[in-house]
């Protein structure tokens, strides 16, 4: 790995042989799934937007080039100087949160954008990366076998307030997405197994809590189609039965590039954000999505080996807050385009339209390397 | 070291979590198997449905004219409702929104389009057809509001002489399941067929073959390509034998008579004329008519649905005399100059049969009889030939079974026999019932046209024509008939003398040509004394029977004509053959001269 690594030729200048080598050690093959992931985004962006008023080719360019600089500010930035700043961190991401309820600039029917000039930001994005980097510091800290109830509650609670705040916005997709990091790294920081069959039972509880007084009726419908897509083929359904229609007719080798009649004849609503994979299965067929679906298991695979190789649990704790949010959006998203679970709004990295989701993943991505590169120095 | 302890903890369940993304995702993959590879071509189907629009271009239907040209079926435009399902938010509320533009009840539709329940959601149901303006303008009007709807430029037929030609023409119908279902059917549900008459006969020729315009459309409607385009073939145009002058004639003598009137050229079949009265407008049926119409057709008095020329039997009364003169000249029996003596009655087998000249004929021979039509005279030649001899000579004239016209539900007819009589009746054959045969009565039965075609065959001396209506139809071959043409000849003459010596079809006489025919009256019921049908109800009258041709020299037309309940032949059917053959000889010497 070492010898085949692109960057080795600079390991082997006399001077800066150690800062050079350890740059050539890091998993940069995090950094390269996640770029031909945004290349094949940026493609299917294309092909999705052509039949709409704009082409979102150049702005999608933009926000990946500028997910790179923030991937190399991620990189830049010492992990430990996150943790170290946690705390404002999250109450600052927490204010933005109160803030988009007031001044936030509404989009399906939910107040969750900020606008910053022209720029648009959606501040739970910022939220679920200042709760993981809190809760890194936190968690690793109670060095222990296993987690008590209270540090358990004390974690919940912290992810608990942001959630609640995006609920009200009111984007339920989005407060149920800064959830699964936190889950993954409880059960990486030691959850007892009674306790996780408890906290199963009690997120039912809550589950049905909310179906009956939280959610909105657009929310509930949504779910209702889900167990029942053909009982309205126009209505409520439509979105589903169209996604599916899109990704079965892609059959094995697709309908071509910019052939898909499903997204061309714009048959299929949001198909350049949440249904992006939709679009690239009607028009590159199953062998794009194996592709698609490889490098995304390649992402998760070499930031594991970030993980692992990590000798700092606050280091370990943070790689895997992100990488399960990040896995759990990709297997949520593809999920729900060919229509196994529940339509929400939830976008697929590196490839959905969408700026601040594609710079929050970048800039993870980015933190992930800046990992890797310090685990020499961190220990 | 325990921090160290806590390190390998965490590491070690890391591969857990990694295990269950993995597994997942594969789990994920397969599901895109399924649906991509496995379901593809459904999904690829839904897709092209999606996007591919079908609009039918509707083939013309063949129009019909008669022999001369005249035009008796053409097609309009008919502007037609058509419901797209899968454009449909609410079924329910869509066809309460049409129910109140078309003036018709939801259940109405409803039921229209259940008639659809087995066909694909994205095929077009027919809602109604012939809208008004104001109701085609409504519905382009609520276009966004209800995109299901839309307007389909069909043809509508029209049958332009309505009642006159209804039994020939036919109609058309919706298709019925069975004809859709039949394998490489072309017809789709809603489609209209004919269902009876040439309409039914020619359907073949006539209907011609849909086109279809398929277009790409996108989510919203909007075609955007052409995808596929085929033309519509339309039917071929069809040349009837019917002269509609002719038929105009007879329909108009039957305005207040019940029966039925054809007339045929002996030489080749061409069928001039066919009325059958009453008769019924067929253009109610082209704009679907509804069910109390349906029904009040079939409950009107006498029945008009049926076409009488060739549906209804009744016993063909004096006209079979030509039937059994024929045999006893044939079979050597009588000759010309045998008599009989009539007294008004003789017995035979111990039972009084009737003349219908109650005075009588006195000596009557061959000649004279059919000629006067006595009964007596008939009742001897009848008693010698005997009921076998009689019956094969009434199916050698082509009696007891269908005569081949290409209208479908003809009637056979009945010519009986002893072994008929033990297969039907289960008994024995009476020889009384021999000599009621002998003039017509009893259990023998035909139809008007059966009556025509054994007309053409005493006509033009022994051939047999198949009643034919295409007149473009290559004629069939004459089949030559076993009988004794000098017979034929002296029978010919004889019927000449009917209507020319002042016999019982003298109304027929005309100046331009040499008519020779028969009269028939046939009794409907038993009477035990000589009793005019005129003081009779209307329903116990008797029939009235004429069959006749012209001219004797060079025969060229057949008239038959039936009247039911008419009283006498000479004075209720007759007159019609008379008119008719005035019309056509007059307006042939017209076309001759011009």
């Amino acid at each position: 790995m070492r010898d085949t690594s692109p960057l080795a030729v600079f390991a082997s200048l006399p001077e800066e042989r150690t800062f050079l080598r350890t740059l050539a050690d890091v998993r940069w093959g995090v950094l390269v799934t996640a770029i031909l992931l945004a290349a094949i985004g940026l493609a299917t962006v294309h092909s999705a937007s052509a039949e709409m008023e704009v082409d979102y080719l150049p702005r999608h360019a933009l926000r990946i080039l500028l997910g790179l600089l923030v991937c190399a500010i991620g990189f830049g930035i010492d992990y430990q100087v996150l943790t170290k700043f946690s705390v404002p961190i999250y109450i600052a991401s927490i204010t933005l949160l109160v803030l988009v309820l007031f001044v936030g600039r509404a989009a399906g029917g939910a107040r969750s954008w900020l606008g910053v000039g022209s720029a648009q930001i959606q501040p739970s994005d910022v939220a679920k990366i200042a709760v993981i980097v809190l809760l890194s510091r936190y968690l690793a800290g109670i060095n222990r076998r296993h987690l008590t109830l209270p540090q358990i509650s004390l974690a919940l609670a912290v992810v608990l307030v942001p959630m609640v705040l995006v609920a009200l916005e009111p984007d339920l997709g989005g407060a149920a997405m800064l959830l699964p990091p936190v889950v993954g790294m409880l059960l990486v920081a030691g959850v007892r197994w009674r306790l996780l069959l408890a906290g199963a039972v009690v997120a039912l509880v809550i589950g049905a809590g909310i179906w009956n007084f939280v959610m909105l009726d657009y929310q509930r419908q949504r779910v209702k189609t889900f167990v029942s897509p053909q009982s309205e083929p126009l209505g409520a359904g439509y979105q589903l039965r169209q996604s599916k229609i899109a990704v079965g007719s892609g059959q094995l080798t697709g309908r071509g590039y910019m052939q898909g009649t499903q997204s061309q004849l714009r048959f299929l609503p949001a198909r350049h954000t949440d249904f992006i994979f939709a679009v690239l299965a009607e028009e590159w067929g199953f062998l794009g999505v194996a592709v698609v679906l490889i490098l995304y298991a390649l992402y998760v695979r070499n930031g594991v080996t970030v993980a692992l190789r990590s000798r700092d649990r606050k280091a370990i704790l943070l790689v895997v807050g992100l990488l399960s949010g990040f896995a759990f959006h990709v297997l949520y998203n593809t999920a729900m385009v060919v229509g196994l679970l529940p339509i929400t709004g939830i976008p697929l990295p590196f490839l959905s339209y969408g700026g601040s989701f594609m710079l929050a993943n970048f800039f993870a991505t980015g933190v992930i390397l800046g990992i890797d590169f310090r685990r020499y120095v961190n220990r | 070291m325990e921090v160290r302890e806590q390190r390998q903890e965490l590491l070690l369940r890391i591969p857990r979590l990694r295990l269950a993304f993995v597994i997942l995702l594969a789990l994920i993959g397969s599901s895109y198997w399924f649906v991509q590879v496995v379901q593809g071509s459904y999904y690829r189907e839904l897709a092209d449905n999606n996007r591919l629009s079908k609009v039918p271009i509707h083939a013309p239907r063949g129009l019909i004219f008669d022999r001369h040209e005249r035009l008796l079926v053409d097609n309009v435009p008919s502007y037609d409702l058509v419901l797209d399902r899968s454009l449909s938010r609410d079924l329910a509320a869509s066809l309460d929104f049409a129910a109140e533009i078309l003036g018709r009840s939801r259940e109405e539709l409803e039921e229209t389009v259940g008639r659809y329940r087995g066909s694909s959601l994205f095929s077009p149901i027919l809602i109604a057809e012939s809208l008004s303006l104001s109701q085609v303008a409504r519905f382009s009007a609520e276009r966004l509001e209800h995109p299901e709807f839309d307007i389909d430029v069909g043809h509508l037929r029209v049958y332009r002489h309505g009642p006159l030609t209804a039994h020939v023409l036919g109609y058309l119908g919706e298709v019925a399941r069975e004809d859709l279902e039949a394998p490489e059917s072309a017809y789709k549900p809603g489609d209209l067929a004919g269902r009876r008459g040439i309409e039914r006969a020619y359907e073949g020729r006539l209907r011609g073959s849909d086109g279809e315009r398929v277009v790409v459309v996108d989510s919203r409607g909007r075609p955007r390509d052409d995808y596929r385009n085929t033309a519509a073939s339309a039917g071929t145009d069809l040349h009837l034998t019917l002269d509609l002058e002719l038929q105009q004639e007879a329909a108009r003598y039957f305005e207040d008579r019940v029966g039925a009137a054809v007339a045929l050229d002996p030489r080749n079949g061409d069928v001039l004329v066919m009325v059958s009265a009453p008769s019924y407008d067929p253009n109610r049926f082209a704009r679907r008519l509804d069910r109390s119409e349906w029904q009040a057709l079939v409950e009107a008095p006498h029945n008009p649905l049926q076409n009488r020329v060739l549906q209804n039997t009744h016993s063909p009364g004096s006209l079979f005399k030509i039937v059994v003169a024929t045999a006893g000249l044939t079979e050597g029996v009588v000759n010309g100059s045998d008599s009989v003596y009539c007294g008004g009655s003789t017995r035979i087998y111990n039972r009084r049969f009737r003349c219908w000249k109650r005075a009588g004929h006195g000596w009557v021979h061959l000649r004279e009889a059919i000629k006067e039509s006595c009964d007596v005279y008939f009742y001897h030649l009848g008693q010698k030939l005997g009921i076998s001899r009689i019956a094969h000579y009434a199916r050698l004239f082509g009696l007891g079974t269908p005569t081949g016209v290409a209208i479908a539900g003809e009637k056979r007819g009945l010519v009986p026999d002893p072994e008929w009589s033990l297969r039907v009746r289960g008994s024995t054959w009476y020889p009384g019932e021999t000599i009621s045969v002998a003039i017509g009565q009893g259990p023998i039965l035909t139809t008007p046209l059966q009556i025509a075609s054994m007309m053409a065959i005493v006509a033009n001396g022994g051939l047999r024509v198949t009643p034919r209506l295409d007149r473009d139809a290559p004629a069939a071959e004459p089949e030559s008939i076993d009988l004794n043409r000098s017979a034929l000849e002296f029978v010919r003459e004889a019927l000449w003398a009917v209507v020319n010596e002042k016999g019982t079809g003298a109304s027929a006489r005309v100046d331009a040509a040499q008519v020779a025919g028969k009269t028939g009256t046939v009794q409907v019921i038993e009477q035990k004394s000589w009793i005019d049908s005129k003081d009779l109800q209307f329903e116990h009258r008797d029939h009235a029977w004429f069959a006749s041709f012209a001219s004797v020299e060079r025969p060229e037309l057949v008239v038959v004509v039936f009247v039911e309940h008419g009283g006498k032949g000479s004075r209720a059917a007759a007159p019609l053959a008379r008119i008719l053959y005035e019309r056509h000889f007059s307006a042939r010497g017209l076309r001759q001269s011009s």
